[in-house]
């Protein structure tokens, strides 16, 4: 709609100090709700606290971190954590890429229909759905198994065998997020303008031509800032894990948000589970200064 | 078309390859569209297909989760029941209505308007003034959204048992607003970013302040990205689940999400599949037909806030 109108105040160097009372509200909200708490979750790290040592703690230093690295727990639940996200990722950004293209192509009908079908996952509360993908994947009575058995395939253990758990987690997010990134990819691939595709028609480039010459280079930034905090997002997603398998069978399916919220909750090991917590954060903020450092993606906020 | 050459010969031949080329090029395209529309079909299946078989089973006179069969999945208006439904409603004392419905839309109704509020002027104020620091406030913003929210827990626990708001409506709706108002905040800055100044400068040659013409012209422009906002902050206290089983230890404080988790735990295999079914629907289905009915907002506002 109204594009590049914003940045006319960028120009202005003097600055407004009554605009301070517009976000006033929010910077107490930040600072009593964000960054207080964090600094209690990073102080906390650094303590024994436990239900052993509910009011009475002290300040152990390191320790908490040298024994989740010691134990190899950190690397265990890191490594799932990455193909979690990596392979959710990956999955989701290409089938909302490709779904985008094949809905942005002109003169396609039914695109409407189309459109409000993919949002079905999306619309529905997520905490619902992955219960109900819970009895659909239920190994014994599950829906999936017995369409299956229609073919004569024998019933598989979707969430009950380490590496195929992980796989149907990847799965099921695929299912709730690919309607997000079809939209957004949509949207970024309608802000290139027509008569660019035309030009590069005329040279005479194909759907690829296009594709690899025109599209990917003219979206690259907007396409990385998406992948990125898509990749962010579900790595601190919590739904899915925790709802679906629960970290089962063993540990193989804990991720790094789940196993903090296990070790909260159930082991009760208050200073460790902020360790793994602020390991995720400091994990999430190296990644995103490098990725930034290379493909500049922050840019398109400004 | 090649061949420039315009001897009688050539022409008929140069007619035919171009035919035969033209022919070629339709049936390619033909292929094509079939094939998009075979994939586009297939993930629409697939896109459709839970929430399908959640209200057919949630319809259906279900005994347990064994009782759903591929042929079950076929609707039959012979046996439609709402059994499922009633059994719901007086499960657990009807605590469904008693307790966890109006809890829920309290929780979530009061933290969206006290975030949308905060949210949209902060909006206004990092979009139209020239704030020192506002760059840093982006990053932060923008960086928090990312942060998981199981590092907060503890922290917030120490907080409110101190403060005596642990077990309280407004425990909660605190932690809610905070938490939906970062990512509304961004995106309504964003959006305003795209909104040309005229229309408020238009307004204050008119006799407003420059305050007035922020609330009376500029937010109501905004709307696209109010709803998004709105739709957005609300489902996260909405479906609550991780924070509200540790902040809440009463039965009557508690929102949809724990009541759909116990109902859950116990009807998961054997017992009442049905049940779960039916509070399946009730508790997505007004959820899913906003979303609808708003989607074209949703992608609007979307659109508008992430690409520049």
């Amino acid at each position: 709609m109204f594009r590049s109108a914003g940045n006319s105040n960028s120009i202005k160097k003097r600055y407004e100090w009554k605009g301070i009372i517009y976000i006033l509200p929010v910077l107490a909200v930040l600072w009593f709700l964000d960054f207080y708490p964090l600094g209690i979750g990073i102080f906390s790290s650094l303590t024994n606290r436990s239900i052993a040592h509910l009011f009475y703690y002290q300040i152990v230093g390191l320790r908490n971190y040298v024994v989740i690295i010691s134990s190899g727990t950190l690397l265990k639940i890191l490594g799932q954590t990455a193909v979690w996200s990596g392979g959710s990722i990956v999955l989701m950004a290409s089938m909302g890429f490709i779904l985008a293209l094949l809905m942005n192509q002109p003169g396609l009908r039914g695109r409407k229909i189309y459109r409000t079908a993919y949002l079905v996952p999306w619309a529905y509360p997520a905490f619902i759905t992955i219960l109900v993908w819970r009895g659909l994947l239920d190994y014994q009575l599950g829906f999936v198994n017995k369409f299956l058995a229609l073919f004569g395939i024998h019933k598989i253990f979707w969430l009950g065998s380490p590496a195929l758990a992980m796989f149907s987690m990847i799965m099921v997010n695929l299912w709730l997020s690919f309607p997000y990134y079809t939209i957004v990819y949509t949207a970024s691939l309608q802000s290139v303008p027509n008569e660019l595709y035309d030009a590069a028609r005329m040279d005479g480039y194909g759907t690829f031509g296009v594709l690899g010459r025109i599209t990917l280079p003219l979206l690259k930034r907007q396409i990385a800032f998406i992948t990125v905090f898509g990749f962010i997002f579900t790595w601190n997603n919590f739904y899915i894990p925790y709802l679906l398998t629960n970290g089962g069978p063993g540990t193989s399916t804990y991720i790094l948000v789940t196993y903090t919220y296990y070790e909260q909750q159930s082991l009760l090991q208050f200073g460790v589970a902020s360790a793994y917590a602020i390991v995720s954060v400091l994990f999430l903020l190296v990644f995103v200064i490098v990725i930034n450092k290379y493909t500049k993606m922050m840019s398109v906020l400004y | 078309m090649i061949n420039n050459e315009n001897t009688p010969g050539n022409e008929i031949q140069q007619k035919s390859v171009s035919e035969a080329r033209n022919n070629y090029y339709r049936r390619i395209r033909k292929t094509k569209r079939v094939l998009t529309h075979i994939v586009l079909i297939l993930v629409g299946v697939f896109a459709v297909f839970p929430i399908y078989y959640i209200v057919v089973n949630s319809l259906s006179p279900l005994a347990s989760l064994a009782s759903v069969s591929v042929t079950s999945m076929l609707p039959t208006i012979t046996k439609l029941s709402f059994d499922n439904y009633f059994a719901l409603f007086a499960y657990q004392n009807d605590s469904l209505l008693r307790f966890w419905f109006p809890n829920t839309l309290i929780y979530a109704g009061t933290a969206t308007v006290l975030g949308l509020v905060l949210s949209i002027t902060s909006g206004i104020g990092l979009a139209r003034f020239n704030i020192p620091g506002k760059k840093a406030i982006l990053y932060m913003l923008l960086i928090l959204s990312t942060f998981p929210f199981v590092i907060m827990i503890i922290p917030y626990y120490d907080m409110f048992s101190s403060l005596h708001l642990t077990n309280t409506y407004w425990g909660l709706i605190i932690t809610y607003s905070a938490g939906a108002v970062i990512f509304a905040a961004w995106l309504s800055k964003n959006y305003i970013d795209s909104i040309p100044k005229d229309f408020e400068e238009a307004a204050q040659i008119d006799g407003y302040s420059r305050t007035q013409a922020l609330f009376r012209i500029l937010i109501p422009m905004t709307k696209p990205v109010l709803i998004l906002a709105l739709l957005l902050s609300f489902l996260g206290p909405y479906t609550d689940y991780a924070y509200i089983n540790i902040m809440v230890t009463k039965n009557s404080l508690w929102n949809l999400a724990l009541g759909m988790y116990a109902t859950t735990q116990i009807s998961s295999h054997a017992i009442n599949y049905g049940m779960f079914s039916a509070f399946a629907v009730i508790m997505g289905l007004p959820i899913f037909i906003i979303f609808l009915v708003f989607q074209k907002y949703l992608i609007a506002g979307f659109s508008i806030t992430m690409y520049k």
